[in-house]
């Protein structure tokens, strides 16, 4: 057999595999976000309804837009809380930094929990009865004692901006202390020479130097943001009421609790728009020239 | 403007030492060069006085101020990097001219300042390019401006000339010497060219592992050395270095040859030093001992002739019309106004010839 046939052989049990799992699904989905598809009933899914769903989500459900708020919201917030946090830390861990120690290793040990035992940790922690941050604050704040948490809107979504952002540190941490190492020290010294304070050094030589590494964080963290479910789901459950329901959290609830898998497939597909976006930008930060 | 004083200045990193417990007196306005073997402590000097590294004992002065606890922006030095440190994000022009900004140079006065020192290292065809697409050499010439584009204190250079090619560092060479008249700015210069070392110094301190051998005018180092490894370091080719004793007055070789008489008393190990230069070429007979010629080499402004006696070899240079062949006869006599005479335990200078 010719090696030109012999090569495209090779690769068909794996396109196979992706197109088994990834491609067939995201295609039968579209299909199904054109149609009521209610599990609950027979022969399904039922009819074939065009645009709907769309149109239902769009015009008819505030429910819809209450979790793209939440879900934006969340985002943005999770998005600059982690990387601001995670820059800082990076800069004292970095080789020349001032805290350059054998912690990086325990750096990861948050990342490496399932974000669903995050989510059940957190609950506890938070636990107006017996959790830790409430015995803490308890004692910091008399007047903090014993608030439930959980069950005011506000403070429940600021729980699980936490609970996010504590779980996603390490992780853009050890990636910008990477995107930081491979800074040559020679650019930063000489800027320091050539006159420059910490702060300009860090503005004009270092940031301009982490950029590509910097953006591939933001955008890979944002687009796990947007698809945040786990966490919410075993915190909050999208409560109290539904002021920390995401758009995932809100997809599942109305396919797999309500049954209606078709207008599930159709706010589904509307999240695709942003994930390509992002995708997008990612993998030109990623596969980029020079 | 200003002198440049180290006291007792010692680096270590954990037991390596890497200078010790060296001093240096910079004059105001002085070249002084720093030259030695690799991995001798001229960079871990030079980056002490920048502010790069902190001397783990003793103190550094710029001007009359002690300048430990400054920090390098603060120390108004400019400083090229052996590696060149240029900012790989911004254009040629951005690298030049980013000292003129961070220190609040006025607008109008950047660009005209940039253009001249880039015009002074002949790159001003690459100003808008970035530094990844320079050559080598072109890069070491952005840090070169953009150390020259500022008038320091002090200049502080690392083997700035290292990576261009032979002609364009004559000529860097003199532009540098002219400049540094020119911009009377204390400069301190790393090298382990000494022909860049001669040229430019005022003063030269010959550097090995970490310590300081000899500080002195290129005259005095090349023709005073103060010991063994000064004397071997120092010239092209390097000096002919003679194991032998001297008995009544004269100097014996390892094999019993009598060479040259010397003005110091009898003493059983000593090692004589002459240069190619002071080693005559005469007719056999004319000189002080016969030998045969091992190699004739003719490098076109003058010839090298290698003899040997014994375990020995000595090089003479000779006229440039001098033509011989290997195993010819030669007369050789050692000038006795330049030799040198070096204990060999001590590797100390102890008299002339
Ligand atoms: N950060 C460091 N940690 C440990 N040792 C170091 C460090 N920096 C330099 N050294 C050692 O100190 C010695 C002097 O280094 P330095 O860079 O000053 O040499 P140099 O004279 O500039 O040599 P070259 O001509 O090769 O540039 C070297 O042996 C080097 O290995
Ligand atoms: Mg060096």
């Amino acid at each position: 057999m010719q090696d030109k046939r012999l090569k495209y052989l090779l690769v068909v049990p794996a396109v196979l595999v992706v197109f088994a799992t990834a491609i067939w699904p995201l295609i039968d989905s579209l299909r199904l976000s054109f149609t009521v598809g209610r599990l609950t009933r027979p022969n399904f899914p039922q009819a074939y309804i065009g645009l709907e769903n769309y149109n239902w989500a769009f015009f008819d459900e505030p429910a819809f837009w209450n979790s793209v708020t939440v879900t934006s919201i969340y985002t943005i917030v999770t998005v600059a809380l982690t990387t601001l946090i995670a820059l800082g830390l990076a800069m004292l861990l970095a080789p020349g930094g001032r805290l350059r120690s054998g912690v990086q290793t325990l750096l990861i040990l948050p990342f490496a929990m399932s974000p669903a035992l995050i989510g059940v940790s957190f609950r506890f922690m938070f636990n107006p009865e017996f959790g830790l941050f409430d015995a803490f604050f308890g004692l910091l704040f008399p007047p903090l004692a014993d608030i439930s948490w959980l069950s005011d809107p506000v403070l429940a979504f600021v729980v699980c901006v936490i609970a996010d952002v504590w779980g996603w540190i390490p992780f853009l941490t050890l990636v910008l202390i990477g995107g930081l190492a491979s800074i040559p020290r020679d650019t930063i010294e000489a800027a320091q020479v050539d006159g420059a304070g910490g702060w300009r050094v860090f503005k004009d030589v270092t940031l301009p130097q982490l950029m590509p590494v910097l953006a591939v964080v933001l955008i890979l963290k944002a687009i796990f943001s947007l698809k945040t479910f786990d966490q919410v789901y075993m915190l909050t459950n999208g409560g109290p009421g539904t002021a920390t329901q995401t758009l995932s959290h809100y997809i599942y609830f109305n396919g797999f609790k309500y049954g209606q898998i078709g207008y599930s497939a159709s706010v589904a597909w509307l999240m695709v728009i942003p994930m390509l976006v992002l995708t997008y930008f990612y993998a030109k930060f990623v596969f980029r020239k020079d | 403007m200003a002198r440049v004083s180290l006291t007792n200045i010692t680096k270590r990193w954990g037991d390596f030492i890497g200078v010790d417990n060296q001093s240096l007196e910079i004059n105001d306005k002085e070249f002084l060069v720093l030259l030695g073997p690799s991995g001798c402590g001229k960079t871990t000097t030079m980056r002490m006085i920048a502010g790069l590294e902190e001397p783990t004992a003793g103190e550094i002065r710029i001007g009359d101020r002690v300048v430990n606890d400054d920090l390098p922006k603060d120390r108004d030095v400019a400083m090229v990097f052996q590696n060149y440190g240029l900012y790989p994000h911004m254009t040629i022009f951005d690298n030049i001219a980013y000292p003129l900004k961070v220190r609040g140079t006025p607008k109008a006065e950047v660009a005209p300042r940039v253009e001249k020192a880039a015009a002074q290292v002949e790159l001003t065809e690459f100003l808008h390019r970035k530094p990844k697409a320079l050559s080598g050499g072109q890069r070491q010439r952005v840090a070169l401006a953009r150390a020259i584009v500022r008038t320091p204190k002090v200049f502080l250079m690392d083997e700035p000339l290292s990576n261009l090619d032979a002609k364009l560092r004559v000529t860097m060479r003199a532009e540098l010497k002219h400049l540094s008249r020119q911009l009377q700015i204390t400069t301190v210069y790393v090298t382990h060219d000494q022909i860049e070392a001669m040229t430019l110094a005022d003063r030269v301190a010959v550097m090995k592992n970490g310590v300081i051998q000899q500080l002195g005018t290129p005259d005095e180092i090349y023709n005073d050395p103060a010991n063994l490894f000064v004397a071997g370091f120092i010239g092209s080719p390097a000096m002919n270095l003679i194991n032998g004793s001297v008995k009544d007055g004269m100097f014996v070789t390892t094999g019993g040859t009598s060479l040259v008489k010397v003005g110091i008393s009898d003493r059983d190990a000593v090692v004589l030093g002459v240069r190619a230069e002071d080693v005559e070429i005469h007719q056999p007979g004319e000189g002080d001992i016969d030998l045969k010629v091992y190699a004739y080499e003719n490098t076109g402004e003058s010839v090298m002739l290698t003899v040997q006696f014994g375990q020995q070899r000595v090089i003479a240079r000779g006229d440039r019309h001098l033509r011989m062949d290997m195993d010819d006869t030669v007369g050789l006599r050692l000038n006795p106004d330049h030799l040198y005479l070096f204990d060999p335990a001590s590797e100390n200078r102890i008299g002339n010839g």
